[in-house]
């Protein structure tokens, strides 16, 4: 499925909410979309291109702002797309995917916990990886490899 | 009787890793399952935007321990995609062939803790001694049995010593040999046939819902395999079927991965011939210094030649033994890749448990769970 | 040439001792301490000693018997290193169990976490009493030793479910649970299988039984019995395939999940202890206890305590069968265990009754008698 095709089929859906779509390393392209129009964009995706399977949703943080990717595959194209939003680092919000593909679910936990991205209406936004309560979000720049925080470490022995 | 929560985990002899099955369960019966993950997550991920390119498949071995090979081989497409990078033919060659043997040693692994839960005692020794034969042959060409470090950008790290493909057609012999055995073990015993048959059963409409991938899925009778469907390395010039079943249950998991570890066999015995006859170099010769140094340099200085790499993103997905294994790496020019984010296989499978273990016994965990074959290490990275 | 028997070694034994304490003693103290009354209860005293050492010793050695086995089943060799081929290894092991620290879970009720594991091993021991092991080599020919044994062997299931009960983890009750049902399920099966044998040679007494096969051993016409007695030992054993109370790839341990040093060690023992009187009692009952056939040459059944070694040999076999068994085997789910149990073990077995009482009918018993392999 080649850009161009994206670009017919999802235009009329998503309008000016599409930003663009470009080619992207073995998949059928990427999608650059506005975060508000997520859930249509992925109706679209799901139902009228046949990306059933949602491999994997993951988050960067560019400093400025984030950016939300998430990797679908159809068996029919046997191909990936890639579809990318972007959202501001001082109000991380999209709508989550669990509701179309319910294998969201995890990834959108552990986009949360590691990137700080809060996935709006997601039935079970917990903490995955890292223990609960632990407030870090540890796959932003901001966090430092070589500075670590100060944590203080609650021990029954003092 | 009332529902009780209990735990599965951490330290369970089920878990095969460091990870807590959260059961409700009335009487024997399942009536819900909460998976938690994280004992094992020591961040791979962000350590990897602290390390060079080819430090990273250090980590990439620590990924899961009983498949370093297919992670190191994945990191490895995605950052010489990013990288912009050709590796030489042979060095493609010698990737499959540990892709393979990883292959058939992750599966054995399996085969051993699978049946251990199920109770068979004997072929969970012989799962053992025959993965043993493979980690040999790891040995023999990268000096070691679990964390390899073999695979670089690039290329690969050596060539094979002298006289290795015939040690290796020899274990393969061997091997094939045991698979019939393992397949009487198993399949000829009733008691196995009654406890596996009909027994978590996910089906290939479930599994694409929820991610899930591999083994699993291709039970369901779904053909699906990243080596067919986007070939990556040189799996387009061999010759394998794809294994496939239409049980969805655990049976049908188990003759998938048997019928898998005879398909790597196969395409074993032709990556060996080719590598006979196709000797060559095994590492790009155009590498910038700190790519092709097959060692990390002590000084600080040996990191820092080439600074404006031009940018990239480098995306790839391998067909690793537990399903389908995907990185993604942004190259934004420096020495340390800017974000990378791997998809675990097993992450999706572990993530539908509610839908396959949730109606059966309390003894069906076990074996449900040992036939979606566990890594904890990948799940939690 | 009087017999050997239990009594008379543990006799003699007293009055030996009483004999040379005796001797260095002055009058009045010697008539005293070897007067009949006192050599009498010194020879109760070591014939239970010697009983207790014997049981204890084979248990460990089936330990042994089974590690070894098991190596070789799963192309290993099994314990090396400790004493000749290993032999040493067990006694190691208990060794290092017994110096460990007896770990009781604050929220255990102490008086069942305690008690259960004693009163199991103990239960388990007492079965050595009753059984015989050769001409003579008995505490006494009961009439009901049969009936005793199997009564002594069914009280398991109570102390596995007070001790299960009383660890209060929920894995404990559940293999608690799973042994009690699991173990009434197979008793009817076990004691219908029995009855086959008692019809056929008309006595409760394991002695008059294995007199009785003299002629011929059991396992020929009561081959259905055997297998069905075998099945039901094997659960009431708690070995693979119907090991599901201690089924450690779902329960941990089961039963015995929260025990450590001494208590598991009874825990281990007292399952060995059992496996041994089940091996014992298919010999006892089916394979002609300690007579041999007379093809056997007379030169090896007439040898002093011919008979014990006779019936030690086939006991590790049958044992020996068991492990084999436990090698080959993945392990049944609970439900299965009990419908098998109450839907096929239970007719089988009253097909087998039935089948004893025809041929006890029909007087076809003795064409038996014939086949050498059979025995006589």
């Amino acid at each position: 499925m080649e850009p161009v095709d994206l670009t017919a089929a999802l235009g009329p859906v998503l309008g000016d909410r599409l930003l663009g779509v470009e080619a992207f390393p073995r998949s059928a392209g990427r999608i650059r979309f506005e975060r508000s129009g997520a859930l249509d964009l992925f109706r679209a995706v799901r139902d009228s291109l046949g990306f059933r399977h949602l491999s994997m949703v993951g988050g960067i943080d560019w400093t400025d702002h984030r950016e939300v990717f998430y990797v679908v595959w159809s068996d029919d194209r046997r191909e990936y797309l890639f579809l990318s939003t972007d959202v501001p680092a001082d109000d991380p919000h999209v709508e989550s995917a669990s509701g179309i593909w319910p294998s969201a679910n995890w990834h959108e936990r552990e986009a949360w916990e590691l990137v700080g991205i809060e996935f709006d209406h997601h039935p079970d936004l917990r903490h995955l990886l890292t223990p609960d309560g632990y407030e870090f979000r540890p796959l932003l720049r901001s966090f430092k490899l070589h500075e670590p925080e100060e944590l203080e470490v609650k021990t029954r022995h003092v | 009787m009332s529902e009780m929560w209990i735990n599965m985990g951490p330290q369970h002899p089920m878990t095969h890793g460091l990870w807590n099955l959260r059961v409700l369960i009335d009487g024997e019966m399942i009536v819900d399952v909460d998976p938690e993950m994280g004992y094992l997550h020591r961040g791979i991920e962000k350590i990897s935007e602290d390390r060079h390119y080819n430090e990273v498949i250090t980590l990439m071995d620590r990924c899961c321990y009983v498949a370093g090979f297919a992670w190191e081989h994945l990191y490895i497409i995605a950052s010489e995609e990013a990288l912009h990078l050709e590796p030489p033919e042979r060095a493609q060659y010698l990737r499959v062939l540990c892709d393979e043997f990883q292959r058939i040693a992750s599966h054995l692994m399996w085969y051993a803790a699978f049946v251990q839960d199920l109770g068979l005692m004997s072929p969970f020794l012989y799962g053992m001694r025959d993965r043993d034969l493979v980690l040999d042959l790891f040995q023999s060409y990268t000096g070691a049995r679990m964390t390899y470090e073999y695979m670089r950008v690039g290329g690969v790290r050596s060539d094979l010593p002298p006289g290795f493909t015939d040690h290796a057609r020899k274990v393969l012999d061997w091997l094939t040999d045991r698979f019939v055995e393992y397949d009487q073990l198993c399949l000829g015993s009733d008691i196995f046939r009654k406890r596996c048959d009909d027994l978590g059963t996910l089906k290939a409409t479930d599994c694409v819902t929820h991610g899930v991938t591999g083994p699993m899925l291709r039970s369901a009778g779904q053909k699906r395999d990243l080596r067919k469907d986007r070939p990556y390395a040189v799996y387009d010039q061999l010759e394998f079927d794809v294994a496939l079943a239409d049980s969805a249950d655990v049976t049908g998991r188990y003759l998938v991965r048997m019928e898998e570890m005879r398909q790597s066999v196969r395409l074993l015995r032709q990556v060996l011939d080719w590598l006979d006859r196709h000797p060559g170099p095994v590492l790009a010769d155009r590498l910038p210094r700190w790519l092709g140094a097959p060692y990390a340099p002590v000084g600080k200085e040996g990191y820092l030649l080439k600074r404006n790499y031009p940018k990239g993103v480098g995306f790839s997905a391998v067909e690793e033994p537990h399903g389908e294994a995907q990185a993604y790496v942004v190259n934004e020019g420096g020495e340390h890749p800017y974000r990378v984010k791997f998809r675990s296989p097993v992450f999706a499978n572990i993530s539908a448990a509610r839908q396959y273990l949730v109606g059966y016994h309390v003894a069906d965990i076990p074996p449900i769970m040992g036939s979606v074959d566990v890594c904890v290490g990948e799940v939690d990275r | 040439m009087s017999t050997i028997t239990l009594y008379s070694v543990s006799y003699d034994l007293a009055s030996v001792l009483l004999g040379a304490l005796g001797s260095i003693l002055p009058g009045g103290a010697r008539a005293a301490i070897t007067s009949a009354d006192v050599v009498t209860g010194l020879s109760v005293l070591i014939f239970g000693v010697i009983l207790l050492a014997a049981s204890m010793l084979n248990t460990i050695l089936l330990i042994w018997w089974e590690r070894k086995l098991l190596g070789r089943f799963m192309d290993r060799r099994g314990a090396m290193h400790v004493g000749y081929a290993g032999l040493l290894q067990n006694f190691a092991d208990g060794f290092k169990l017994f110096r460990k620290d007896t770990v009781r879970p604050r929220e255990a009720d102490p008086l069942g976490f305690l008690t259960g594991p004693t009163a199991y091993m103990v239960t388990s021991m007492v079965i050595f009493g009753i059984l015989p092991i050769s001409t003579g080599w008995n505490s006494g020919a009961l009439p009901l030793s049969l009936l005793l044994a199997l009564a002594i062997f069914s009280f398991a299931p109570l102390f596995i479910f007070v001790s299960a009960w009383s660890s209060n983890n929920k894995y404990s009750l559940m293999g608690g649970m799973r042994s009690a049902a699991q173990m009434i399920a197979y008793e009817v099966p076990l004691l219908l299988a029995v009855v086959a044998v008692v019809i056929v040679s008309g006595s409760f007494s394991l002695t008059t039984i294995v007199t009785e096969q003299q002629n011929y051993w059991y396992w020929g016409p009561l081959v259905l019995a055997l297998i069905v007695f075998v099945a039901a030992m094997l659960a009431e054993m708690e070995r693979i395939p119907f090991d599901l109370p201690e089924a450690e790839a779902e329960l941990v341990e089961g039963w015995n999940t929260e025990y450590g040093g001494m208590l598991f060690a009874f825990f281990m023992l007292a399952d060995y202890l059992r496996a041994l009187v089940g091996s014992i009692l298919v010999v006892l009952l089916f394979l002609g206890g300690w007579t041999m056939p007379s093809w056997v040459p007379s030169a090896a059944t007439s040898f002093p305590l011919a008979g014990i070694v006779w019936f030690m040999i086939k006991t590790y076999l049958v044992f020996g069968v068991f492990v084999w068994i436990r090698a080959s085997l993945p392990r049944v789910r609970t439900d299965q265990l009990l419908r098998v149990g109450w839907n096929r073990m239970i007719p089988l077995s009253l097909l087998a009754v039935f089948l004893a009482a025809a041929l006890v009918i029909v007087k076809c018993l003795p064409v038996f008698g014939c086949l050498p392999s059979v025995g006589g």
